[in-house]
């Protein structure tokens, strides 16, 4: 084996490629050696191939800042993450059970309510949460499904076992990048696909597809599906382009809808109206339609509320369904499965303390410098601290914000997250990553065979979002006997 | 299927972006070749261009001087020129961009190596020495792209604005690269005289037309004669003729499509009594204004009727 992967040191945490040993683990053993037999020149040239790709493939995502909006080429990391099917089939195993509980959760919360009035979660945390929309309070979408697509952060602990650390149920973006690396290791590391049988990524929007198409009021072969845009400034853009493309539907923007007088949902085309049965939204639910949510919205369709109540038009995910994606419901999931499905939870969750709790709190506000803080409601990795990784003065900072609004905050033991061996400029270092498979469910529920592995490109850090800097890795699903 | 109003629209000016970048490389292209058969000290300025392109207040914010380093840095190396090269394969990207979901992927990677190769290539194809190779590469990058949506697209809506856009940017381009001919200070300063044959042989090389032109009309390139081909051939595919019944025709498949064909009548009108022999030099510029305007109306007719921007 070359230098670069002698000196590599797994460190003390769970790494994915790497035994503390220091030799490979056995799913990953054939891509090491093969990239530690591959000369270095020709492994640099293969890295410059794989940003070549990326920048004439065009794949980007925006950065919002100060100075402006930057298009930016997709951080992508050659070194593949490499899992075991036998051990996915539990995960993916326990994604589906963990999605249906959250649909049946949601559809709970906007009708019955039994799970209040059982005493399983308070419901003054729901009814108060900001993800909580009256708006859609008696609304039933066709199979009791709210959430169609869902985007579970998950990391693997020291322990080497997966959590979920979140369930992102509004519009969670990313997999499109899960699609787009698979295709740039095709074309620069071909050689390495001899020795594996790797679960194939890119049936994903034939798969969107199918679970939108289930959800059309018209019953039609095909049903006008369309994907709806904020538009070319939106971070995720290329995504919305992505997606619209593989199922065929069209890209659309508010002002490429309306709502007529019998409540339907149409499209301008050059044709005249053409009317819409389902609508994969990629917009907040706040700006989807100014009669309902926020009045100042430019980017929504006014009247589509009327239209998904009305049951002329399905919106994937709901709106609304946001009410489960919430860091303090998350605690409750576990209680979900067992209190709606009457199974245990196969796969784990972490430890939480909400702050809203009077012990919880003061145990969180004695050890927060122990403890990663997260506002309820942000996504993006934004206003999150890590107590170990910041000074005292932030600690009394965030201790003040959670004293102001306990509701808000949660906490959680700073966890161990994995890590995988990654280039650093000429070096291979370990760095810390996490996994986002996307759950799919309408009539039946799917996951993605693994999903995006994002990797926090600086030293130490736990902060994978790409919007700060992070990376990203191809993720296989390995089948079979190596 | 039908199409939507604003991806209408996109693909619409993407083809136009891209037809302008082609045709303004032709042009450079073309100019300069015949700046190079000039006689040294009787050479022209490079000014004509930048009055062509109708681009005069644009030139007059970036540049003081009218020599032929400043128009080639205004049409090849700024980017935010809005009649350089770079600036409308730029536009044309940010249209492929918000289209992608109706165009075959290869078009896609296909105009963004275009506009990255345009964009990084430009600053050091300022200078003659690499400036032809520049045209040339753009030139026949932008004609890869028409290859590709020829020979994949369904000739459904998609490809019907595509084309729609394209046939029109380039009847208008066209008329402009025989404006080079026509312009009035080449006649006045007796420039193109004795080298007549050459310039308008130059200009039928840069439309892609020698050849056709050696073939279907004489071998000897003759004024009148390569005017009227260029106008009016109707097998000649970049003649404007050509283009104005290829757009008769892709408009014949819309729907409200009344106000475009009248517009389009009346351009047909406009050409039907064409013959280079009966315009002199300032005529025949007089009669290229009108007919540009007349394009310009005909733009007009289309984006009202199936555009969502003039919908509000």
């Amino acid at each position: 084996m070359k230098s670069r992967w002698k000196n590599y040191r797994a460190s003390d945490y769970y790494d994915e490629l790497i035994t503390a040993k220091g030799t490979p683990r056995q799913v990953a053993r054939p891509a090491v050696k093969l990239l530690g037999e591959l000369p270095e020149d020709d492994l640099d040239a293969r890295r410059a191939a794989a940003e070549l790709a990326i920048r004439e493939m065009g794949i980007s995502f925006t950065v919002y800042s100060e100075a402006g909006n930057i298009d930016r080429a997709w951080p992508f990391d050659l070194i593949p993450r490499v899992i075991t099917g036998r051990e996915w089939t539990k995960v993916r195993r326990g994604l589906e059970q963990r999605s249906r509980a959250l649909n049946l959760f949601i559809n709970d919360v906007y009708n019955k309510q039994k799970i209040f009035a059982d005493g399983i979660v308070p419901a003054e945390t729901v009814l108060e949460s900001s993800n909580f929309k009256e708006q859609c309070m008696g609304a039933s979408p066709r199979f009791g499904v709210w959430a169609h697509i869902c985007g579970s952060d998950l990391i693997r602990n020291r322990d080497g076992h997966f959590y979920v650390l979140e369930d992102n149920l509004r519009v969670p973006s990313g997999v499109s990048y899960m699609v787009e690396n698979r295709e740039i290791t095709k074309r620069v590391l071909p050689e390495i696909f001899k020795d594996y049988s790797i679960l194939p990524v890119d049936d994903y929007p034939s798969q969107l597809y199918r679970t939108l198409a289930a959800l059309s009021p018209r019953d039609r072969k095909r049903p006008v599906i369309v994907v709806l845009t904020p538009g070319i400034y939106n971070s995720a853009y290329f995504e919305h382009a992505f997606l619209a493309q593989g199922m065929g539907a069209e890209l659309v923007e508010g002002a490429d809808l309306f709502v007529d007088d019998d409540d339907c949902v149409y499209m301008r085309t050059v044709d005249g109206p053409v009317r819409v049965d389902v609508i994969y939204r990629r917009i907040d639910e706040d700006f989807m339609d100014p009669e309902a949510f926020r009045e100042d919205s430019v980017l929504g369709v006014a009247g589509l509320m009327r239209a998904w109540h009305g049951g002329n038009v399905a919106i994937a995910n709901a709106p609304g369904s946001g009410v489960a994606d919430d860091k303090v419901i998350y605690a409750f999931v576990p209680d979900m499965i067992r209190y709606y499905l009457n199974e245990k939870p196969l796969i784990r969750s972490v430890p939480t303390y909400l702050c809203m709790r009077e012990k919880d709190r003061e145990y969180v506000l004695e050890n927060i410098g122990d403890l990663v803080v997260k506002p309820a409601n942000e996504s993006g990795g934004y206003g999150i601290m890590v107590g170990p990784h910041v000074d005292k003065a932030t600690h009394r900072k965030f201790a003040r914000l959670i004293e102001k609004d306990p509701r808000n905050y949660i906490a959680q033991p700073t966890l161990a997250l994995s890590t995988a061996p990654t280039y650093i400029g000429d070096d291979i270092q370990p760095r810390h990553l996490d996994l986002r498979p996307f759950i799919l469910q309408s009539r039946d529920t799917w996951v993605t065979p693994g999903g995006l592995t994002r990797v926090a490109m600086v030293e130490g850090s736990l902060v994978v979002n790409s919007s700060q800097g992070g990376g990203s890795k191809d993720t296989w699903i390995v089948e079979g006997r190596l | 299927m039908s199409m939507l109003s604003r991806v209408a629209e996109r693909v619409y000016w993407m083809a136009r972006y891209i037809e302008r970048a082609e045709d303004t490389a032709r042009l450079v292209a073309a100019y300069n070749h015949l700046i190079m058969d000039i006689p040294r000290g009787t050479q022209p300025g490079w000014e004509i261009l930048v009055r062509i392109l109708d681009a005069d207040v644009v030139f007059d914010e970036w540049f003081k001087v009218r020599n032929e380093q400043n128009v080639l840095r205004l049409l090849i190396g700024e980017a935010e020129a809005p009649c350089s090269i770079p600036y409308a394969v730029q536009a044309a990207r940010e249209n492929v961009r918000t289209t992608r979901d109706v165009l075959p992927d290869e078009v896609w990677e296909l105009v963004n190596e275009l506009y990255l190769y345009s964009s990084e290539a430009a600053e050091k194809s300022v200078g003659r020495r690499n400036r032809q190779a520049y045209l040339e590469q753009i030139i026949q990058r932008t004609q890869v792209i028409n290859g590709v949506l020829r020979s994949t697209l369904c000739r459904d809506h998609s490809y019907r604005f595509i084309k729609l856009g394209q046939l029109l940017e380039r009847a208008d381009m066209t008329s402009r690269i025989v404006d080079v001919g026509a312009s009035d200070f080449l006649a006045r300063e007796g420039l193109a005289e004795g080298i007549e044959h050459l310039l308008w042989g130059t200009l039928l090389k840069s439309l892609s037309a020698l050849g056709a032109y050696r073939r279907l009309i004489e071998p000897q390139v003759e004024k009148n004669a390569a005017v009227d081909f260029v106008f009016m051939e109707p097998t000649f595919p970049r003649s404007v003729r050509f283009c104005i019944r290829e757009i008769r025709e892709e408009l014949g498949q819309l729907t409200n499509n009344k106000d475009a064909l009248r517009t389009i009548e009346r351009i047909r009108r406009k050409l039907r009594s064409f013959e280079a022999i009966n315009f002199d030099q300032p005529a025949l510029h007089g009669y290229i204004d009108e007919l540009q305007l007349l394009i310009n109306d005909l733009h007009g007719a289309i984006a009202e009727t199936w555009f969502l921007s003039s919908k509000g």
